[in-house]
């Protein structure tokens, strides 16, 4: 049986819902994003229908069995937008009801633990991005910052920047999803953005590039110089906006 | 000369000093102030050689009256160029960089300019005008100058996240050879007097909420190691010392490299990089393995293997405390044992609650089994067939010599260490 979902969060809470209702047999079941799945031949196919109240029902009954970072850890793991993500859900949730309380605690239980790689994958590049995020100043004073994560970090990157950065306006916009957080010096709006074609930087922008270039060229121990390393740290596929790799 | 090659020059000149992580400090976020700062440090970018960017890392200035023989800004070294900030355009490219997310803050030295109390009046100002005009709330470290005034460590001690004043040198004898105008004084009198002025603030802020801060991500300090004739049991008993007497929050080490015509002798480079790695691991088990430091050397052995790590070297000498039944043994013993780190011994803990665990989920969790395997017992089963003969058991402790690839990891890790000449290493005060 394929159970099919929207691809939102409320989407495949939904999705639970129905399956723990239909008390769905662990391994002969699958949830998947309806505009990812690939039919095949001997499927039986459900399409869910979200229901806000019913993936209601779902978070509160894992927070409360489980605790709020549980929870966390889900909201992470979905932004992996890995494709078995609605089926790894659904059987770590199958499992840890078993368990009880402590269950995503247990790493050593293979159906917890699959969950909890796509939730670290999420909160590593979520962390890293923290750092690896580069704001330049526009025309009057906006600060824009264009990113390419690997997972759907928007969200993650928002709550960081209005605390740290909360005297500035500011623009994160991810450039493969076509989306952006707009923050105007007291809230966010999130809203969609294509790439855009030009841009006009402040006066001061580029001797402010040119300084942290000259920086980071003599910071490092020439002696030491370590391109693997290097690249290990700070992976390529990220180097399109670091204004440091960029000359 | 203008702000991009003082920048570059006092980048240069920074560059050497090791510690650089924002850790630490709790510094929340404020409507209207500029940044915060949170435990988990970040890394805004990875220098070519591989090392976290946290910090910008800079000298106020490299022009330095003092002449130690260690230091690439020595008053002597004739051919560097030299360059000094004014505290406006350090203040200014601190809050731009922020603001552009490039850095998570400052971390300011310098060489002594004039004198002592000169310098550190400098130093003031820019760490004054950060907080004060730029209302500048990321996370600032900040070197004291040995010798100045108790009132101007004060002063900055009141702005700063973390302040360090470097040991350098593990003996007085050591400092007098090398550092002759700085004394061993001079330095532990302001760490002491720190020390009690957190301590003084953290008991008045119990009792009243607006209580000023002062250093509240503590102090840290560096020692160079192989610039003079020390043993590793004296360096980590220095350090142990400084941990527990000087509430230090981290002591960093740096491996001793010439910088042009000096009296010191050259030591062999790839060993010292090595021997800096192994008291770094030893410095790990001090603070977050609940060893001391005559448990990880002793007399007999004062010096750290460099064949196996400081766990496993401990491990061998203790050979009649294994093997440990990971199924039973308490947090503090998991930590003991080599091959299980913090993290894995805290998921163990942590599962074993559902019941016992085997080999294969303890592998799943980040059991490092080549290590491990020796020392523990899983419901009392062994891991395959072992010799627990501790001479032995050395032997297969040591990565098995992949002879050619270990040596040319190492040349990738330091090329520059091999071709001679390149390397020069300073510290700033
Ligand atoms: S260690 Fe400090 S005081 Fe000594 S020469 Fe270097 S910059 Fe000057």
């Amino acid at each position: 049986m394929v159970y099919l979902y929207d691809g939102t969060f409320e989407g495949v809470l939904s999705g639970i819902y129905v399956m723990f209702h239909q008390k769905c047999p662990v391994d002969a079941a699958r949830l998947m994003h309806k505009d990812r799945y690939q039919y095949g031949i001997f499927d039986e196919v459900v399409l869910v229908e979200t229901q806000v109240e019913e993936a209601g029902k779902v978070a509160s009954s894992i927070i409360e069995t489980f605790g709020q970072e549980a929870f966390r850890r889900i909201g992470y793991a979905y932004l992996s937008e890995d494709e078995a993500f609605g089926t790894i859900l659904f059987k770590c949730l199958k499992r840890a009801y078993k368990l009880g309380g402590m269950a995503f605690e247990n790493l050593s239980d293979p159906d917890i633990l699959a969950l909890y790689k796509c939730f670290n994958a999420v909160a590593r590049e979520s962390h890293r991005m923290l750092g690896l995020l580069r704001f330049m100043e526009l025309e009057k004073g906006v600060y824009y910052a264009p990113f390419d994560p690997t997972y759907d970090l928007l969200g993650l990157m928002v709550p960081h920047f209005t605390e740290r950065l909360n005297d500035q306006v500011w623009v994160i916009h991810d450039i493969k999803r076509r989306k952006a957080a707009f923050y105007n010096g007291h809230e966010v709006h999130f809203g969609e953005l294509d790439p855009l074609d030009t841009m006009s930087l402040s006066a001061r922008e580029h001797d402010y590039q040119k300084m942290w270039q000259g920086y980071f060229e003599h910071i490092a121990i020439d002696a030491r110089k370590n391109p693997k390393l290097h690249r290990q740290m700070m992976p390529k596929k990220y180097w399109k906006y670091l204004v440091e790799k960029l000359h | 000369m203008d702000a991009l090659d003082k920048l570059t020059i006092l980048a240069d000149a920074a560059k050497y000093d090791v510690s650089c992580s924002s850790s630490g400090s709790d510094r929340k976020a404020v409507k209207g102030m500029l940044g915060n700062a949170a435990p988990p440090g970040i890394c805004h970018s990875f220098s070519e050689d591989g090392r976290c960017i946290s910090l910008l890392k800079i000298l106020f200035t490299n022009k330095c009256i003092y002449d130690c023989a260690y230091c690439v800004n020595r008053a002597s070294n004739g051919d560097m160029p030299r360059a000094e900030f004014t505290p406006d355009e350090v203040v200014a490219i601190t809050i731009n960089f922020y603001r552009r997310n490039y850095i998570e803050g400052l971390f300011l030295s310098s060489g002594v300019v004039k004198n002592p109390n000169h310098t550190m009046e400098l130093l003031v100002d820019v760490v004054k005008k950060l907080r004060e005009v730029e209302r500048f709330n990321g996370y600032i470290h900040l070197k004291g100058i040995p010798g100045a005034d108790q009132r101007l460590i004060d002063r900055a001690g009141r702005y700063v996240d973390r302040m360090s004043i470097n040991i350098e040198l593990p003996t007085t004898q050591s400092l007098r050879l090398l550092a002759p105008e700085k004394s061993r004084s001079e330095m532990i009198a302001p760490m002491g007097y720190i020390k009690e002025q957190i301590a003084e603030y953290k008991a008045l802020s119990k009792r009243f909420q607006n209580t000023p801060s002062f250093v509240p991500a503590g102090q840290s300090t560096q020692l160079i190691v192989g610039a003079t004739q020390e043993v590793d049991l004296k360096i980590i008993k220095i350090s142990e010392a400084l941990y527990n007497r000087m509430a230090l929050k981290r002591v960093y080490y740096s491996a001793y490299v010439p910088v042009g015509k000096t009296e010191i002798a050259t030591p062999n480079q790839l060993n010292l990089l090595r021997r800096e790695h192994r008291i770094y691991q030893a410095d790990w088990l001090l603070r977050f393995y609940g060893f001391k430091a005559d448990e990880i050397l002793t007399r007999e052995e004062p010096n750290l293997d460099m064949e196996v790590d400081p766990k496993c070297q401990w491990a061998l000498r203790n050979m009649h405390l294994f093997p440990m039944e990971i199924n039973r043994v308490p947090f503090e013993a998991l930590l003991r044992i080599p091959g299980i780190g913090n993290v894995t011994a805290r998921r163990i803990m942590a599962s074993r609650r559902f019941g016992p665990l085997n080999f294969d989920s303890l592998i799943k969790m980040g059991v490092v089994m080549k290590r491990a395997k020796y020392f523990i017992t899983c419901s009392g089963q062994v891991f395959g067939g072992i010799d627990l003969e501790p001479m032995k058991l050395k032997q297969q402790l040591i990565d098995a010599p992949k002879s050619q690839t270990s040596q040319m990891s190492m040349f990738e890790l330091y090329p520059g260490q091999f071709s001679g000449g390149g390397a020069s290493y300073g510290l700033s005060v």
